[in-house]
């Protein structure tokens, strides 16, 4: 059963407070006014707020309420005049700033005469609404106008009488027919196609289910199908060559905002194929720019759970056409998890198409997405998830520049090793270590020198970095670094026992055996095998799991 | 669900669809170029009061004018500014001038000359500018002020402007009441001036067009100024739209579609052989194949995806398309739109040695095949036995035309006539009624 309309006072709205009503006297223009005031009101809504506003909610409440008491004790029959409407003799309304005036907008489109008759449906109020309101928001005015609006809907519960706006006081009636050029061929619609022979011609019953079924193919409902099968007719035109894929590709791209507008996904999914099923050329890069817009994202997500999970089939196959930009602003603002991990799939479906635009904008995301979002660049388009990673290392932010380390350290491409050396001088530990890692991958001799430096240049850092130091300076230049660490691992006795040394000499000693893990060869385990034989106990179990590593790596490398 | 929640769903929805119909570029630049036209022609009227038009204070404005003049033509064709009251409007656009008092000045400055709006059929260059100032700027002269003003522009050789008598407001509903032989008058001027439009590849107006269309439904289609007896003035193009439109709305009528289909379906006719003015389209067979898609293209081109635009684009593509063509059955549109087309064109090309209704018994027999077979019935039912324009022979021995089409299943054979002045044989003004006159002795084609 439906809700009873709104008792309660009009919603206040300030900036409509000036809607005009006006004190009526009789009790019927009273109400009269209201109606026409709540009207005005309701319609100009739509010019400052969003639709879905509850503000707006209350003012079709208000509407309602006020049209059931105005029409409850008969028609309402109000004359409009270009400032005033009136019932009978007495004005109702009246408003003189023509951008706000209901009476005006009426008016000036020819509208001269409107009745509300008692038991108006809320349907039918809520569709004069409409029109007033696309009028107020000023749209699709080549198109229509209120007069042709009101004749299309068909009202039966609403009358009104129109004129035209305005007109010539005096008139040429020929002045019109005057040519003007722009004439088809004389010979237009020929030569005419033959038709069969002629029968007999008689009034006949028509059958009402086949004219019930041809009013259905042209029922607003119908539209969005329509709409989509003219689409595939214009696309086959165009794939033989006979209309410009430009025209095509904007028609698909005025569709797809329609069914945006209505949420027809399964529509969305099968205009998208369309564009995928075309053949690489002009046409499919026309109609799959054209389809490409950051609002299908909203229709996507729409069809996700609240907590993520799965795309359905036919959002997946729009994901193609969602701009990464918008994805990624999006991620932005995602707080679950699951819905992170749609969006990041999204993001991946776009590459490489998109990894420019992924790479640009990782700077304004948090690490956890950055490190996601390098991942999927690397496995998608590794050429710009270095170009990214690198570009990172100069953030402020060192928890991007840390990820960005890591991806490079992972990244199988060439990468130019300064940037990587000079980061081995940052002051943050974390970076340090990542920078060394990325260069035992990607680094040369000359960053064979600066890593050796850095172990010898500094007095102080932890096991950890001169175990990684060491291990990159073992493979970037195997033999440099046997001749340095032979030196750093020289055993000093004295005469009662092991030769205590300094705390960087022992972190030379710790970069050296797992710089010795990371050289090839017999020598390097030789070498090995002798510092466990004087080593202290820490060191020993160091060189014992650097043995562990490098045996694991042999079996792995073959 | 809530209902008041459900009603502003609808209308949100409505306002979102008809967001995505609208060509927001289109009527965004009409209304900025209408306006500076307004204002710098207002601007330059009020100049005149200190400088003469070849006075170098001109240059400027009457260069930023004839730009902007230049910009509304490439746009709409010709430029409709009319004044109405105080208020401003160019090709049914309205111009704010709220708060710019020279605007408003410019209808009084018009109707000094009982002008009430100015039609631009071409951009101006500078002097044809500083002419038409000046003819505006010099007092109004004798009794025909506005003819004074067009032969003052003529003589300065500002022959693409044109002014237009004064306008106002209609108040009152009989105001409206315009007569069917106006409306068609009025109706096939419109597709003159649009095809002119589309001929120099300008976008379609369909307002107007639509707005005409409500005019012949409001004066009915029984009227028989809509059936024949046309001023012979009228360009064939033109008269071939109505035709097609007029038979076209009437079968669609009586197959029981909607008002707003019943729009669209108008105007779709009126604009149906649009393509025909595409460049280069030629003459003959190749012009004949080609013209629906390039029609569809000129319907294309208006931006925005909307009902309307849909159901013109199909049925101006499908216009001569085959009921059984495999995979690509023409929508309602383009069914009816083929039927009416038919009938009207066997009618023009071979109307002196076949019977309409001979006509109408071909498109029946062509049913499933060539025309859709219910419509075409539809069709039957609707002209009549004796479709309008059909010559008949009357028992009194008088030769008549028919007027209109049936008036139900009764009186389907027994039509309004118009007889033939025996020595002229031009129709006279006399309607007959057959369910009450002579019998029909026989039908002549011709």
């Amino acid at each position: 059963m439906p809700e009873p309309p709104s008792a309660g006072p009009p919603p206040r709205a300030p900036e409509l407070d000036a809607a005009a009503t006006i004190a009526a006297g009789s009790p019927r223009a009273q109400a009269a006014a209201a109606l026409v005031g709540a009207l005005a009101k309701a319609a100009r809504a739509f010019t400052l707020y969003d639709p879905g506003n509850t503000l707006v909610r209350q003012f079709i409440g208000d509407y309602r309420a006020k049209a059931d008491a105005a029409t409850a004790q008969g028609p309402v029959t109000l004359e409009v005049k270009p400032f005033e409407m009136a019932l009978g003799t007495e004005v109702v309304y009246r408003e003189e700033d023509r951008e706000r005036s209901l009476a005006f907008k009426l008016f000036r489109d020819g509208v001269r005469k409107l009745t509300f008759g008692r038991g108006v449906t809320v349907d039918e109020l809520v569709r004069l609404l409409q029109i007033l309101a696309l009028r107020f928001v000023g749209i699709r005015q080549a198109e229509d106008d209120v007069v042709t609006l009101l004749r299309k809907a068909e009202f039966r519960g609403i009358t009104f009488v129109a004129v035209e706006g305005y007109a010539p006081e005096d008139e040429d009636p020929e002045e019109g027919l005057r040519r003007r050029g722009g004439e088809p061929p004389a010979d237009f619609d020929t030569p005419f196609p033959r038709l069969p022979p002629p029968g007999p011609i008689a009034w006949a019953e028509l059958p009402a289910d086949a004219l019930a079924t041809l009013r259905g193919e042209e029922a607003p409902e119908a539209l969005s199908r329509a709409g989509l099968k003219l689409a595939a007719e214009l696309v086959a035109w165009a794939a033989r060559g006979a209309l410009p894929p430009g025209e095509v590709g904007q028609f698909c791209g005025e569709l797809r905002d329609y069914l945006l507008a209505d949420r027809e996904l399964g529509l969305l999914a099968m205009l998208a194929d369309l564009a995928q099923r075309q053949p690489p050329g002009q046409l499919r890069d026309e109609l799959l720019r054209g389809l490409a817009d950051p609002r299908l994202l909203e229709a996507v997500l729409a069809s996700l759970p609240q907590e993520g999970g799965e795309l359905p089939p036919e959002a997946a196959r729009l994901v193609p056409f969602v701009p990464a930009a918008a994805v990624l602003e999006r991620l932005a603002g995602e707080e679950v998890g699951g819905r992170q991990a749609a969006l990041l799939g999204v993001v991946a479906a776009r590459l490489p198409a998109d990894a420019e635009v992924v790479a640009a904008r990782l700077g304004g995301l948090p690490s956890a997405h950055v490190r996601s979002l390098l991942r999927i660049l690397a496995q998608r388009a590794p050429e710009w998830g270095d170009r990214a990673s690198l570009s990172l290392l100069g953030h402020a932010d060192p928890a991007l520049r840390l990820e960005a380390l890591r991806a490079l350290a992972a990244s199988s491409q060439q990468i130019p090793s300064a940037p990587l050396v000079k980061l081995l001088e940052d002051d943050d530990e974390a970076l340090r270590i990542a920078a060394a890692q990325a260069l035992e991958h990607h680094g040369d001799t000359a960053a064979a020198r600066a890593v050796a430096d850095s172990l010898t240049g500094r007095k102080s850092y932890s096991r950890a970095e001169a175990a990684v130091l060491g291990r990159t300076l073992g493979a970037l230049h195997a033999g440099a670094a046997l001749r340095l660490f032979d030196g750093w691992l020289e055993h000093k006795r004295k005469l009662l026992g092991v030769l205590r040394v300094g705390e960087h000499e022992e972190l030379l000693r710790w970069a050296a055996v797992a710089g010795l893990g990371a050289i090839p060869g017999v020598e390097a385990e030789q070498r090995l095998e002798a510092v466990a034989k004087w080593a202290d106990e820490a060191l020993r179990r160091h060189v014992h799991a650097t043995g562990a590593r490098r045996r694991a790596e042999g079996r792995r490398n073959g | 669900m809530d209902e008041l929640l459900q009603a502003q769903e609808d209308l949100a929805r409505a306002l979102g669809r008809a967001r995505v119909g609208e060509d927001r570029d289109l009527a965004q630049r009409v209304r900025e170029a209408g306006e500076q036209v307004a204002h710098l022609l207002s601007g330059l009227l009020k100049l005149t009061r200190v400088h003469a038009p070849e006075n170098r204070a001109f240059d400027a404005p009457v260069a930023e004018f004839g730009r902007a003049l230049s910009a509304l033509v490439e746009l709409l064709g010709t430029v409709h500014l009319v004044t109405v009251e105080d208020q401003i409007y160019v090709n049914d656009v309205r111009i704010r001038i709220e708060g710019k008092a020279g605007s408003r000045d410019l209808g009084t400055e018009l109707r000094r000359h009982d002008t009430g709006g100015l039609s631009f059929h071409a951009p101006l260059p500078d002097p044809s500018v500083r002419a038409l100032v000046r003819a505006l700027a010099a007092a109004a002269e004798g009794e025909a002020k506005r003819s004074a003003l067009l032969g003052r522009l003529q003589a300065e050789g500002v022959t693409a402007v044109e002014p237009a008598g004064i306008f106002r407001f209609r108040l009152e509903e009989g105001e409206d009441k315009r007569s069917p032989d106006d409306v068609v008058r009025r109706v096939l001027g419109l597709v003159t001036e649009t095809s002119a439009n589309l001929s120099a590849g300008r976008p379609l107006n369909p307002l107007p067009l639509r707005r005409a269309i409500l005019a012949v439904l409001d004066a009915g289609l029984g009227a028989p100024a809509f059936w024949g007896g046309f001023p012979a003035q009228a360009a064939p193009h033109a008269l071939h739209a109505l035709e097609v439109a007029t038979v076209s709305l009437a079968t669609a009528r009586a197959a029981g579609f909607p008002a707003s289909f019943l729009q669209d379906l108008g105007v779709a006719a009126l604009v149906h052989d649009a393509g025909y003015l595409s460049p280069g389209i030629g003459t003959g067979q190749s012009a004949f194949a080609r013209h629906s898609l390039e029609g569809a293209r000129v319907v294309l081109r208006q931006r925005g995806f909307q009902e309307a635009k849909v159901r013109r684009l199909r049925a101006v593509l499908e216009h001569h398309r085959d009921f059984a063509t495999p995979n690509a059955r023409p929508s309602p549109g383009g069914a009816i739109l083929r039927l009416a087309e038919d009938y009207v064109n066997v009618t023009r090309l071979y109307g002196t040695q076949v019977l309409r209704a001979d006509a109408l018994g071909a498109l029946v027999k062509g049913g499933g095949t060539l025309y859709h077979p219910v419509l075409s019935q539809v069709l039957v039912n609707t002209l009549g036995r004796h479709p309008p324009g059909t010559l008949l022979e009357l028992e009194d021995g008088r030769y008549a035309r028919v007027a209109a089409p049936a008036r139900g299943p009764e009186l389907w054979d027994r039509p309004l006539v118009r007889p033939l002045d025996p020595r002229t044989r031009e129709l006279m003004a006399e309607v007959i009624d057959l369910a009450r006159g002579p019998r029909i002795r026989r039908a002549v084609p011709g």
